[in-house]
């Protein structure tokens, strides 16, 4: 389903330096499946997350992602998004003065018009969410608030999962959603994540942690080291790299 | 004293016009013919050059006014529309909201191409009044067009002004309010949006003149490659007006590098107990902001309009007629939409 193939990547520095991170990467994540990538900090995983949705200033430089069949790096942001691909982000981004059930009406409506399919109306809309809120314990209250404005740390991780269970992506990357998560909202938002589990949908899930691995049990675990993938096996690598730490992969990447 | 000064094309134009006028038209008569139109070396015309802006103006032309046959009374709406065809004109008028009555004054502008219009309003607000002052400059792509006005308030009077501008080859909407303190209370505020090749200018003196005056202000505006806003705002506060409360807010986005925005917030400040602030902050889209909404899937176009949107909507909640607020929303959106 995501098929990346010795990708390279580089972004532009704050002083307009190209600065490589990400170093031939390849990864192979087939529908119906999750893969867990972990890795140690600053080797490359927001990155990778990025540059598959087409951040600006992430630039490949050599190698291919491709999504379904289609080559990623000829879409545009929106384009990937109505493609099916979601990020649930590590730092949620606020936008002040725009409500976030106008603001997910809007996405879920332009994915629909993008895909040549009709626009929910405001009475199904508001269906939709008010059943997906409640799934996710979040209250219509602060969904009448501007995106993430204010929310904790752990309410704007739920929200992101709130998110993709209304737009019902394809393929959703998981970025450190754990991190910041108390234990019952870890339990609820890992029941959202498994509620969208399902043969035709992938997911990348990007963690430091064995407990999220504990509620969404992956099919395959990474590690990423250096901008690259350098060991891949079972969930028990997870529990592995638990109990040793990532010494003996930092060697190999270098 | 003759004057020395050879008059543009333009300034002819006005003085012409201007002929036999009385009143407040007559002193723009008399100032444009000893010191011409108003350039940038004027002390109060820093960043707008009127003069330049009017040169394509060669004859007189006129300006119309209609809604001015409406009594002021309590609960009165009062709807301006100021027109001015192409050629160089003025009007003025003057309006008294009567002690304890709440009026509500729409004004609407529009110009021809190639005009050159003076508008001027004076109020008079007497005790306890309520003055809600709605300005619409919508539609004058291609001319210059000022409008100004001079408001007096009584104490416990309260004036609450809002203007929306989206420009022209220059716009300039003048404010310059006397504030006696003493409960009376003046909230102005204001927002820009220009596209390139638009200016639009907001100019406010607000001069304290007794104790204990609130004062409001926020204006907010964004600005299109060459576009060119410019905001001067100012508060006096004088020596008998201590406890004035009075603060300033300019608050701007250049949506491309090569927009222009100048802003210049000036406290004159001669009481020793007194909250004044001003605050000017000028800033750029937040790329972040846009990346994290187009991956939801809403394309760049619409997800920086609704950003601009939800920058400049501020000044416009406050507007207390649902109707008119909605209707400027819905202008202001739909001036988003041409922009991208
Ligand atoms: N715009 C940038 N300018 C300079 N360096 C950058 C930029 N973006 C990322 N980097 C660097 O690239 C490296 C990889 O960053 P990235 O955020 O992908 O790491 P990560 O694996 O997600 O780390 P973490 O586990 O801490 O989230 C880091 O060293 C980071 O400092
Ligand atoms: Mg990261």
């Amino acid at each position: 389903m995501l098929k990346i193939d010795n990708l390279h990547c580089q972004v532009e520095t704050q002083d307009g330096e190209e600065k490589p991170i990400l170093k031939g990467l390849s990864l192979d994540v087939p529908a119906g499946e999750v893969h867990a990538i972990m890795g140690p900090n600053g080797s490359g995983k927001s990155t990778l997350s990025y540059v598959l949705t087409g951040r600006d200033g992430y630039e490949v430089t050599q190698g291919s992602m491709v999504f379904e069949g289609e080559d990623l790096s000829e879409l545009e942001p929106e384009e990937r998004a109505a493609a099916g691909l979601y990020l649930s982000f590590q730092y949620p981004v606020e936008i002040p003065g725009v409500p976030t059930i106008t603001f997910l009406k809007e996405a879920l409506n332009a994915q629909r018009t993008a895909r040549g399919e009709d626009e929910v109306t405001a009475p199904e809309f508001m269906k939709l969410i008010r059943e997906k809120a409640k799934q996710l314990g979040v209250s219509m209250d602060m969904l009448k608030r501007p995106v993430n404005v204010g929310f904790s740390g752990g309410e704007k991780k739920r929200m992101e999962i709130l998110q993709a269970l209304v737009l019902e992506p394809k393929f959703m990357i998981l970025d450190e959603t754990d991190s910041g998560l108390d234990i019952d909202a870890l339990k609820t938002v890992s029941e959202g994540v498994n509620a969208l589990r399902a043969p035709e949908r992938g997911m990348l899930v990007i963690t430091h942690y064995q407990r999220l691995l504990d509620h969404i049990t992956p099919d395959v675990v990474h590690i990423m080291a250096n901008g690259k993938i350098v060991k891949s096996g079972g969930p028990e690598l997870a529990r592995e790299l638990e109990a040793e730490g990532y010494d003996k992969y930092l060697g190999e990447a270098a | 004293m003759t004057a020395t000064l050879t008059h543009t094309p333009a300034e002819q134009a006005l003085i012409d016009a201007l002929d036999g006028a009385t009143g407040w038209q007559a002193q723009l008569r008399e100032a444009t013919l000893t010191q011409g139109l108003p350039t940038r070396r004027h002390e109060l015309w820093k960043w707008s050059d009127l003069r330049r802006a009017a040169n394509d103006v060669t004859a007189p032309g006129r300006m119309i006014v209609t809604g001015l046959d409406t009594p002021i009374s309590d609960g009165a709406r009062i709807e301006l529309d100021v027109t001015a065809s192409a050629g160089a004109s003025a009007a003025d008028a003057e309006l008294v909201i009567p002690a304890g009555a709440s009026v509500t004054l729409i004004e609407r502008y529009s110009a021809e191409a190639a005009a050159l219009g003076n508008w001027h309003l004076k109020i008079t607000l007497q005790d306890g009044a309520r003055l809600d002052r709605i300005i619409l400059a919508a539609d004058k792509p291609d001319s210059a067009f000022i409008a100004s006005s001079e408001i007096a308030l009584a104490p416990n009077a309260r004036l609450h002004q809002r203007a929306l501008d989206f420009g022209g080859r220059l716009s300039r909407i003048e404010t310059h309010v006397t504030h006696p303190g003493e409960g009376a209370e003046v909230d102005l505020g204001g927002v820009y949006l220009l596209e390139g090749g638009h200016h639009a200018d907001s100019t406010s003196v607000v001069h304290h003149t007794g104790p204990g005056g609130v004062t409001k202000q926020l204006v907010k505006g964004a600005a299109a490659a060459k576009g060119h806003g410019v905001f001067q705002g100012k508060f006096i506060v004088d020596r008998a007006a201590q406890q004035t409360d009075a603060r300033m807010t300019h608050r701007a986005m250049m949506l491309d590098d090569r927009a222009e925005i100048d802003a210049k917030p000036e406290l004159e400040i001669y009481a020793d107990d007194v909250q004044c602030a001003h605050g000017n902050a000028l800033g750029a889209l937040d790329e972040t902001a846009l990346f994290y909404m187009r991956q939801r899937g809403i394309p760049a176009v619409r997800a920086r309009a609704l950003l601009i949107e939800s920058f400049l909507a501020e000044p416009l909640d406050a507007i207390a007629d649902e109707t008119l607020r909605e209707d400027f929303k819905v202008q202001l959106r739909t001036r988003l939409e041409a922009l991208s």
